[in-house]
Formats: C-alpha cells, sequence, structure tokens
C-alpha cells in the first residue's frame, strides 16, 4: 500500500475547517465543568448535609461510566423528557429543533464535572491547611478564606491536571460523531469514505489532534509559571 | 482581659486539656512553659477556636462565648479581637508581605485600600521590613517570614496576640530577630499568651510564666519565680533539666 502524501495535506485543510466546532465542543464544557467541579469538590470537602452523598455518588457513577454512554442517554432521555413536558404544558416546540450540540454540551458537561471535580478536590488539599487557618485567625469566614487563599493557590497548583483535563476532554470530543456532530474524526471519516484514501484522512486528523495538544502543554506550562510567580524562591 | 473558664479538649479518646481556667489582664504578658504534650499550643488553640475545645467559656474584652454551644457568628466575633502568630508562619503564600499585612484590613475590616497599605506600610516598617513589602514570603528568610506574620497579627488590632512557638522552626541566629520584634511589641502594651521553649526569652519579656503539664496548669507566678525557685516538684524536674541547657542561670540578667 502507498501513502499518497498530497492527500493528507487536502485532508488535513478540509478537517482544520471543523476544528473551532472541535475546540467548542471541548472548551464549552471545561469551563462549566470547572464551575460545576469546583461546587461538587467544595459539597464533598466540607461534607454539605446529605448533599455530600449525592456529590460523591454522582462521581462514583459517573468515572464508573463511558463517556460514550452520557452522551447516549443525554440524546435519547432528553428528547423523551422534552417532548412528554412539551405534550403537557401545550409548548409549541418539539424536541426535533433542538440543535445536537445542545446535547453534546449537556452530556459532555456531565462527565467533566465529575472528573473536574476530582482535579479540583485534591488540587484544595493540596493547599497547606496552615493557610486555611492562618486566614481564620485573621477574622476571615470561610468563603472569604476559599476565594482569596485557597483556590486561587489551589488553582495555581492544578494548572498542570487543568492542561490533562483539556487534552482529555479533545480526545473525547472525537465521541460526538456518534450522533452525527461532525467535528475533526467525523469530518476524517467522511473525506476517507468519500475519496477512500483511509490513511490519509485519519494522518491528517492525528496531527491536528496533537498539534493542538502540544500547543495547550506549552501554553499550560507557561501559565503555570506566571501563576506561580509567588512561588519564585522555592521554599515554604 | 482574657479568661477562660474551664476548658476541657479531647483528641478521640485523648484528653488534652482538663480542665484549665486562666485570667490575663490587659497589657499582660502571659508565658506558657511546659513539655511537648502538655497541651500548650492545644490550649492556644482553644482560644481562638482553631480547636474546637469541648467544654468551658472564652471571654474576650466582656465578649463570652460558651465552647459547647456556639454559633459561626459567635467564634468569628471572637477571632476578630485575637490574632495569632504560628509556628510555620503561615503567610498567605499568594500574596506580598503587604498583601499579607493588609488582608484582613481589606477583607474583615473594610478599610480603604488606600489607607490599608497606609497602615501595612507602618506596621512593617515598625518590624524592620521597610524594604521587603513586595516580597513574596518564599523570597523572605524564615525570621523575616515571622515577622511579617507579626505585623500580619498587629494589623488586626487584637485584644491579645496569640503566639504559637514562634520561634520553634528558626535557626538560632534567626530566632534573635523574631524574639527582638515580639519583645518590642510586648513593650508597647499589648496583651500577649506566648507558647515557647525559649526560657531566656520567658525571663526577659514575661510579666507571668505559667508551666504545664499534662493539660493542666501546674503552676505560675513571676518568671524568676516559676524558672528558679519553682515550689511544685514537676515544675523543678522541668526547669532543672533545661536551665542549664540554656546556659542560663540566677546570676545572670536582671536579678543579683
Amino acid at each position: 500500500m502507498t501513502i499518497d502524501y498530497s492527500f493528507i495535506v487536502t485532508a488535513f485543510w478540509e478537517e482544520l475547517k471543523v476544528l473551532p466546532l472541535t475546540l467548542l465542543i471541548t472548551i464549552v464544557p471545561l469551563f462549566f465543568g470547572i464551575i460545576f467541579g469546583t461546587v461538587i469538590a467544595l459539597i464533598r470537602l466540607y461534607k454539605v448535609k446529605y448533599l455530600h452523598y449525592l456529590a460523591s455518588f454522582y462521581v462514583s457513577f459517573i468515572r464508573g461510566t463511558p463517556m460514550l454512554l452520557h452522551i447516549m442517554i443525554i440524546y435519547f432521555l432528553i428528547p423523551a423528557v422534552f417532548d412528554n413536558l412539551a405534550e403537557k404544558y401545550g409548548w409549541p416546540v418539539h424536541s426535533r429543533n433542538i440543535p445536537l450540540l445542545a446535547f453534546i454540551f449537556v452530556s459532555f458537561t456531565i462527565t467533566a464535572s465529575a472528573y473536574l471535580s476530582e482535579t479540583i478536590r485534591s488540587g484544595i488539599l493540596s493547599v497547606n491547611p496552615g493557610q486555611r487557618e492562618a486566614s481564620y485567625s485573621v477574622g476571615m469566614t470561610t468563603m472569604q478564606a476559599l476565594r482569596r487563599i485557597v483556590l486561587p493557590q489551589a488553582a495555581g497548583n492544578s494548572i498542570p491536571m487543568f492542561c490533562s483535563a483539556f487534552i482529555s476532554l479533545l480526545q473525547g470530543s472525537s465521541l460526538a460523531f456518534f450522533i452525527s456532530v461532525v467535528e475533526i474524526t467525523a469530518k476524517a471519516k467522511i473525506i476517507a469514505n468519500n475519496n477512500f484514501s483511509y490513511v490519509e484522512a485519519f494522518i491528517a486528523a492525528a496531527i491536528i489532534y496533537w498539534g493542538i495538544s502540544a500547543s495547550v502543554e506549552k501554553i499550560s506550562s507557561m501559565m503555570e509559571k506566571r501563576v506561580q510567580r509567588y512561588n519564585r524562591g522555592g521554599i515554604a | 482581659m482574657i479568661q477562660l473558664k474551664n476548658i476541657h479538649k479531647s483528641f478521640g479518646k485523648n484528653k488534652i486539656i482538663k480542665g484549665i481556667d486562666l485570667t490575663v489582664s490587659k497589657g499582660e504578658v502571659v508565658v506558657i512553659l511546659g513539655p511537648s504534650g502538655s497541651g500548650k499550643t492545644t490550649l492556644l488553640r482553644c482560644i481562638n477556636f482553631l480547636e474546637h475545645a469541648d467544654e468551658g467559656e472564652v471571654t474576650i474584652d466582656n465578649f463570652t462565648v460558651n465552647c459547647k454551644h456556639c454559633s459561626k457568628k459567635d467564634i468569628q466575633t471572637l477571632r476578630m479581637k485575637t490574632a495569632m502568630v504560628f509556628q510555620q508562619f503561615n503567610l498567605f503564600k499568594n500574596k506580598t508581605a503587604l498583601e499579607n499585612v493588609i488582608e484582613s484590613l481589606i477583607v474583615v475590616k473594610k478599610m480603604s485600600k488606600d489607607t490599608a497599605v497606609q497602615k501595612g506600610m507602618e506596621l512593617l516598617t515598625r518590624v524592620g521590613l521597610a524594604d521587603k513589602v513586595s516580597s513574596y514570603p518564599s523570597e523572605l528568610s524564615g525570621g523575616q517570614q515571622q515577622r511579617v506574620g507579626i505585623a500580619r497579627a498587629l494589623a488586626i488590632n487584637p485584644e491579645v496576640m496569640l503566639f504559637d512557638e514562634p520561634t520553634s522552626a528558626l535557626d538560632p541566629e534567626l530566632k534573635g530577630e523574631v524574639l527582638a520584634a515580639i519583645k518590642k511589641v510586648a513593650q508597647e502594651g499589648i496583651t500577649m499568651i506566648i507558647v515557647t521553649h525559649e526560657v531566656r526569652f520567658a525571663y526577659d519579656t514575661a510579666s507571668r510564666v505559667v508551666f504545664m503539664d499534662n493539660g493542666v496548669i501546674v503552676e505560675q507566678g513571676l518568671p524568676a519565680d516559676i524558672i528558679f525557685h519553682p515550689k511544685e516538684e514537676r515544675t523543678k524536674q522541668f526547669m532543672g533539666n533545661i536551665t542549664p541547657d540554656n546556659s542560663f542561670s540566677a546570676n545572670s540578667g536582671k536579678t543579683n
């Protein structure tokens, strides 16, 4: 078998057209995942009455089931529930009108929140307890201590882990093609099918994924240096 | 005035504090001495509720909190009347020296940034660190960090300053600069409760020494009395063990 190098280039440019969409379905869930993940992590760390059982179950269940199943369940569950409600309350809409992307955003955010909550939990635990005690000793409330002292340090410590989370989500985004969202992998498959050049199309896709991952790693290590400038001396 | 009444604290089955009463008047500098594990640090941490005592009452400046039934707000109010200097300094790692000092002024006391900065500069100057305002804790020596810790505690303008073995993590040279800073503040008339192993410092600075062992106060009194003429057997044993190590005898210093 021979590889048509020039077709790799052609496929590359074709696939690059769906890069913005791929990044969108990676970054939006990452963003909301960090927000919900922080809430879940805090609920578990502070053992908020009853809620922490729910939070623990959520994290355990989501991490214990494949991401593909989350997509499928959301894809079939939401329309059913939505149509029931629409019928009951006479809304003039149907689940057909829900854009496909919405399912992806919802299911990816559900997955990302569970994984990120563990990342954030360990980030918060990595902050020396003395930092919290010092905050209390000067009269800060728990919320003030978290917002001003603990979370900024936890975030600084967690940058490499957020980078890993981004990369995992990016690779995971290829699963969106199961519900026919055309992101990079789906696009590669279409190009491959149309031209019978499977290897070339997929190699092009691999190059794009790797290119993004490598750039994000680079950005992450730069951010780490910037955000943690307070660790310059290396002691304490 | 600070009053502790019948403070009890256990960790699991370990009884650490077994019913302690202690009253400290305004302007007093009380040094708590005692062997490791005697409950000194725990007692100190019960005063500002970093440890929640199981039983007893803490009164500071006519505000009384019962350890058994107290709200978060009670604890908050009490904490704002105290300030603590920690053994491991515990400076806010993500803040500069100046930001460490003014954090409570801005966040807790809602002072304007300008006033806070001005006060912060004054305090850092007082502990001899005017040139380190924009350094992060990781860029400071242990002694400098602890002096920032003292300035941070002073910023609250507390009724009482609590020192938890402030020099135990420092080498002998750095100890000196921190002890000098504490002494200077003590002479300004701020009420202090200091847990330390520095007997010499206790002798020089304290207005009263409290000797603790095994979760109770064994005896208390003037520094010279407790250190050189203790009445209780346990105190004699402890002071007998440590005074020679400090190469420090009754004939040196202020008594003749």
